[in-house]
């Protein structure tokens, strides 16, 4: 469910799924699993979310950002993206967009308003293995991909054995890149699925050596239709820097009116940009260094 | 009652022999309880208020505890090189307690290009992601790794053949615990990979810790023996007698045991200066027992060969009980004082081995006590060695070493005493203005020898990277998000500003770092000034920063501010000067609104060494007033007080003096030698005086007694300073080089303290007259015969027991002449015991003038006039009668003029009593 609930729950990119999985999911490979989840837990066009964005540190200590995610998913597979802060006011009107190609490719732009009218590429994410991703999204503990989701076709998926996750049932899936030996190499991370309703309520992520270094769950589930779940919260708890992130959806509208086209475009972001200040030009403090000359003065 | 313990070995051997082996015993279980500490935390004092702030401050911006793995090769940017470093970060992870490990593969850039119009484009990336198939590959990723300055200077050379890898460990509650872990997982790395690149080594706390301690352990296993071997070497030596040798020995093997069980009951930790422990015990120990020994075997001469050997131990014994019993009490008090000195110093380290040293002098002391006359009573002999025998004749000086010196030493106070003392006093002026020039250091890399590898390769991290000593400037705000505001972020910089023009620190980084660095990836130029302008682009920019590489510069809310210092200063001093500037500068440019402090584990125990100077200062005018109290009230006058500190101030003038010419700084280990060296110089100063003071109530010839205490004194007193000389001079070899210093300082102050008992006080103690206390308090006479003699009339009990101290005691037996009529004596005597008559000759015949009893004196016209005694006085029955000669009372008159003054009242008052019955005979 990362994928899904990642793609919805913040950025809102997810792949559509190649196949589905009918029935016997309890003898379903890997693959066939997550091909399952990816089915039931399908692709909104249109949806508008207010966010919460909570960054934890290892002191425990909070900063909160308001934000408002657009999603629009065009008819070839592509989509759009925006992120767009309200809160703090030093980062109101600061906005992310992203356009996410059918192959997986994301090419993000961003405004700061504080910088003028401009908008600033900020690089082409490739989504997958290979790709060069941006570990520390935005200053929270997520990646893209664990924002966006995985490509199923990019990794290999290996069924391990049932497990009861707070007493729960769960499918658990180990995911491999393909250059790894699923025999001897650790996954890059290991899902647990919902036996009952598909949903990957958890991810564990592991570093090179197979050591925990994230972990990604999902709460708050809630229909959004039928079969189909959301999670009103997601959180990353960064084991290996003792941070946490957690994206808490306070508002979600499924509806073509609340996305529409022209909020993707430079024009809308600046005409909702706040006056840049004055800047101010005025040097640091300097010492009283009364017979001393500007040379001297001059750091070195 | 000091003379009784000292006879309970012989007394009591059985109950004292079980008493001695049950503490033996017991504190031997002790011994499994001790620990070893080598944390940096005992060089900070315990009640340092800097301490609390640093854990706030590592507990919000991160540890200062980190060890850098430094990793060298021209060909570093290799893939075939990557591979390898990247190999070894992994391992790195793999190791226990091991936090976090930074290294180029978890690094990341910010990269700007910027079109006519602005920034084109930003992006946020690692500099190697994954390692790099080909040359050009890494290539590229070296130029982005040197083109970030928040990482040039901390990961990467200028050149970029050299990077760190910095591993921060879990702060656990004990670091001590992981420690060894630590630096054994990554040693084991560091030699796995050694063959990979051209040079790999770490340096950090685990590190030191380790050598500390592996150190220690070498020193322990070293040191002592080493020190027992110099000492029998020595002793027999100069003492010619095996026995003397051994005797040390055993007081000092079981000193060690109590000491140490002590210390582990206790549960006081050993730390790198307690290696001296052993050599200590062994080394002083052995002064106490070289004195015993040389009394011993005087004791033994005294009696002859006519004696049972048992019987002749057994007076030897007490001999030695009775001369040298209260001094050896005296002489272990002022040593452990010296030790327990240290206890002013606020450093751990410090007061950990004031107390281990203390008990060992005081555990020392009383195993002497109970032991040696045990052991002696038994096992020793019934001869002296013939070369002590020979030696210790007071009127003649042998040929032996101590003999020589004092032959030497005798021309100087006989034909130039004047002269002799003004070049001592030039000799000190010039020392003491070299010791001005002395400074102080605490830096834990300064306890090594510079040749070591570990000193040698922080020296090369510094030349390449910047130094391994962090501290942090902190910056507080009243408010929240105060240091998003540019003002704010700005005067960050301008204290960085300042700290680059003092050019003594390697590199410092702070939040405006981040924000010049990021500000000139998206508008080009980078200094410090290129702080962003608004308070909104400083908000919007810190976007681009993940919190955990903030962390360590900024709190949460933006209200605190912290900038990484790091140096590779290890003179305190220097450091404490270039801090101190720093603070006034700091607080000038944070103004008002803002608060700073300037914090680090580092400089915490750098600034413990001031406090060394301090201590330092402290205990030796605590040591010296107390010694001066002491022996001023043992010698009964502030004379003696005075005296008995020159023999420990100019060894400590000079050795203060050599410390500066020498460029040896003040440190944990140097900052003891003062106080130690005064607590056993002042051991030969009593044994000196005592002897004198003892001689001088026999003599009116004080030049002759100070002669002959000085002859009879010099042979233990060199022998045991010379011992202990070799058996500092031992402590060279220690793997310490605070330790190292102590020694040899402590070696060249005994044999100054040598010059300054044997030359110097005898030139001033031959111009005193001095009374022993216990002198005093040991006299015997009929309390009331003193209330009735004339002589003492008006005089307080202590008045008339020190008149006694000063006159002569003699003893005569019945019939022997005291005055001999005709003869010409200017002398006058009271009689305290016996009884005496006053005959006058006329011709043949003899007439009895008077029966003199105790209280009455007698003489005392011949005393007053340079006439022929007009009849003989001689005892009837055995007499002890004190003998007032008249030039040593006019000698006397300067040294006690309120005593002599009322001895001649009261000698005018009977005189005048004479001549009023003479008239009124008539």
């Amino acid at each position: 469910m990362i994928l899904a609930a990642a793609f919805w729950g913040l950025i809102g990119l997810a792949p559509l799924a190649d196949e589905v999985v009918a029935d016997s999911l309890p003898d379903a490979t890997g693959r066939e699993l997550m091909e399952g989840v990816y089915q039931r837990h399908r692709q909104y066009p249109y949806v508008f979310e207010v966010q919460s964005m909570v960054l934890i540190d290892r002191l425990g200590k909070r900063d909160t950002r308001k934000l408002r995610r657009y999603s629009r998913v065009d008819d070839k597979g592509g989509a759009q993206i925006l992120l767009l802060f309200d809160s703090p006011p030093e980062v109101k009107g600061v906005a992310l967009l992203a356009h996410r190609t059918p192959d997986d490719r994301i090419r993000k732009e961003i405004y700061l308003p504080a910088l003028g009218r401009q908008l600033i590429s900020n690089g082409t994410v490739t989504i997958g293995p290979s790709g060069h991703d941006d570990d520390h999204f935005l200053g929270t503990d997520f990646s893209i991909e664990d924002l966006t989701g995985e490509s199923l076709a990019d990794y290999s998926y290996r069924r391990r054995e049932n497990v009861l996750v707070n007493e729960i049932p769960c499918y658990v899936v180990d995911v491999f890149r393909p250059v790894d030996d699923a025999a001897s190499d650790p996954p890059v991370r290991r899902h647990f699925i919902l036996q009952d309703g598909l949903y990957i309520s958890r991810t564990d992520h592991f570093d090179d050596l197979g050591r925990l270094k994230k972990r990604q769950t999902h709460h708050d589930l809630v229909p959004v239709d039928g079969d189909m779940w959301r999670a009103n919260m997601i959180l990353m708890d960064n084991r290996a820097e003792d941070h946490q992130s957690i994206v808490k959806v306070d508002r979600r509208v499924f509806s073509e009116d609340y996305v529409p086209e022209h909020l993707f475009t430079a024009e809308w972001l600046y005409s909702n940009v706040p006056p840049p200040e004055e800047p101010d030009e005025t040097p640091g403090p300097e010492l009283d260094t009364a017979g001393e000359t500007d040379e001297e003065n001059a750091a070195p | 009652m000091i003379s009784n313990l000292f006879l309970l070995g012989i007394r009591r051997p059985g109950p004292v022999l079980l008493a001695l082996l049950a503490i033996t015993a017991v504190t031997a279980a002790g011994l499994p309880r001790l620990t070893i500490d080598t944390s940096f935390n005992s060089l900070i004092p315990a009640d340092d208020p800097a301490k609390l702030i640093h854990q706030r401050v590592m507990s919000e911006f991160g540890s200062d505890n980190k060890t850098i793995v430094y990793v060298h090769d021209p060909e570093l940017w290799t893939p075939e090189k990557l591979r390898a470093l990247d190999d070894l970060q992994r391992s790195l992870k793999q190791i226990d307690h091991v936090y976090r490990v930074d290294s180029l593969f978890s690094l990341r850039t910010i990269r700007g290009e910027s079109g006519p119009d602005g920034p084109v484009e930003v992006q946020s990336t690692p500099v190697l992601d994954g390692i790099p198939d080909t040359a050009e590959e890494a290539e590229a990723a070296r130029r982005r790794a040197l083109d970030n300055p928040l990482y040039l200077g901390n990961f990467f050379s200028d050149q970029g053949d050299v990077t760190a890898i910095i591993v921060t460990a879990h702060e656990p509650e004990e670091p001590q615990d992981i420690n060894p872990v630590l630096y054994a997982g990554i040693e084991e790395a560091v030699e796995r990979h050694a063959k990979d690149f051209e040079r790999i080594f770490q340096v950090g706390p685990p590190r030191i810790n380790a050598e500390l301690k592996a150190s220690l352990y070498e020193d322990f296993k070293v040191l002592g023996p080493l020190s027992a071997l110099v000492l029998v070497v020595a002793i027999i030596v100069f003492l010619r007698s095996s026995l003397a040798a051994v005797i040390p020995i055993l007081t000092s093997g079981l000193s060690i045991v109590w000491t140490f069980g002590l210390l582990g009951w206790m549960g006081v930790p050993l730390n790198i200066l307690s290696a001296m422990i052993p050599s200590l015990i062994i080394v002083i120990g052995s002064t106490e027992d070289t004195h015993i020994m040389a009394a011993y075997f005087r004791g033994l001469i005294k009696q002859g060969d006519s004696v049972d050997k048992k019987v002749a131990r057994g007076k030897a014994i007490e001999y030695l009980a009775r001369h040298v019993g209260l001094p050896l009490v005296l002489t272990v008090l002022t040593t452990a004082l010296g030790f327990a000195s240290n206890l002013l110093s606020s450093i751990t380290l410090i007061q950990q081995f004031a107390i281990a040293a203390t008990l060992a002098m005081i555990t020392n002391g009383i195993v002497t006590i109970f032991a040696v006359p045990l052991v002696l009573a038994h096992l020793g002999g019934g001869e002296p060695p013939a070369s002590f025998a020979r030696e210790s004749d007071p009127q003649s000086i042998g040929p032996s070493l101590p003999n020589h010196i004092i032959r030497i030493f005798r021309i100087s106070q006989d034909h130039f005493p004047t002269g002799t003392l003004a070049v001592t006093a030039i000799l000190c002026v010039f020392f003491l203005y070299h010791a001005s020039k002395l400074y102080v250091t605490n830096d834990p890399l300064s306890y090594f020898p510079s040749d070591r590898p570990l000193v040698q390769e922080t020296h090369m991290i510094h030349e390449d990277l910047a130094g391994i000593r962090v501290f942090f400037i902190t910056v507080e705000a009243e408010n929240d998000k105060a240091f998003l505001e540019p003002e704010n972020v700005k005067r960050l910089a301008s204290i960085q500003r300042f700290m680059d023009k003092q050019g003594v620190f390697d590199s410092s980084i702070s939040l405006a770092d981040h924000l010049a660095y990021i500000n000139r990836e998206f508008q080009g130029d980078f200094g410090r000034d290129a702080i962003p302008a608004t308070r909104q682009l400083i908000a919007q920019y810190l976007l681009f920063f993940h919190r955990g590489e903030l962390e360590s510069y900024v709190s949460h809310d933006y209200r605190r501010a912290n900038i990484i210092v790091r140096h590779s200063i290890s003179d305190s001093h220097t450091l404490n000067q270039y801090i101190r500037e720093l603070e006034d500068v700091v607080d000038q440019l944070t103004g008002p609104t803002l608060e700073a402090e300037i914090i680090g584990e580092n400089l915490m125990v750098n600034r413990a060494a001031e406090s060394l100077m301090v201590a330092q200062v402290k205990a030796l005018a605590l040591l010296l007033g107390l010694i001066f109290v002491l022996m001023s009230i043992m010698f009964t006058s502030l004379k003696g007080g005075i005296i008995a500190m020159i023999p420990s101030v100019i060894p400590i003038a000079l050795m203060f003096g050599l410390m500066g010419l020498l460029d040896i700084p003040l440190n944990p280990g140097t900052a003891m030698v003062a106080v130690i060296a005064v607590g056993i110089a002042i051991d030969g100063t009593i044994h000196l005086l005592a002897r004198y003071n003892e001689l001088c109530r026999r003599t009116s010839d004080f030049v002759g007694a100070v002669h002959q205490a000085v002859g009879e004194v010099a042979a233990p007193l060199i022998v045991s300073s010379v011992a202990l000389a070799l058996g500092f001079g031992v402590l060279l070899m220690s793997n310490f080089t605070v330790v190292a210093q102590f020694g040899a300082l402590a070696a060249a102050t005994m044999l100054i303290s040598i010059v300054a008992n044997l030359l110097i006080t005898p030139i001033i103690m031959a111009r005193v007259r001095l009374v022993g206390l216990y002198q005093m308090l040991g006299i015997k006479v009929d309390r009331e015969v003193l209330e009735s003699a004339p002589l003492f009339a008006g005089m307080s009990n202590y008045q008339r027991r020190k008149a006694i101290l000063i006159s002569e005691m003699g003893e005569f037996e019945a019939g022997q002449c005291l005055v001999k009529q005709g003869e010409v004596g200017r002398c006058m005597y009271l009689i305290l015991e016996g009884e005496a008559e006053v005959i006058r000759h006329d011709g043949d015949q003899q007439r009895s003038l008077a029966i003199l009893k105790p209280g009455q004196i007698f003489g005392e016209v011949g005393y007053i006039r340079d006439i022929e005694r007009t009849a003989d006085v001689a005892a009837t029955k055995p007499v002890t009668a004190l003998r007032f000669d008249f030039e040593r009372m006019q000698k006397d008159l300067k040294f006690f003029p309120h005593i002599v003054a009322k001895l001649n009242f009261n000698i005018s008052a009977v005189l005048g009593e004479r001549l009023a019955d003479v008239l009124d005979q008539r």
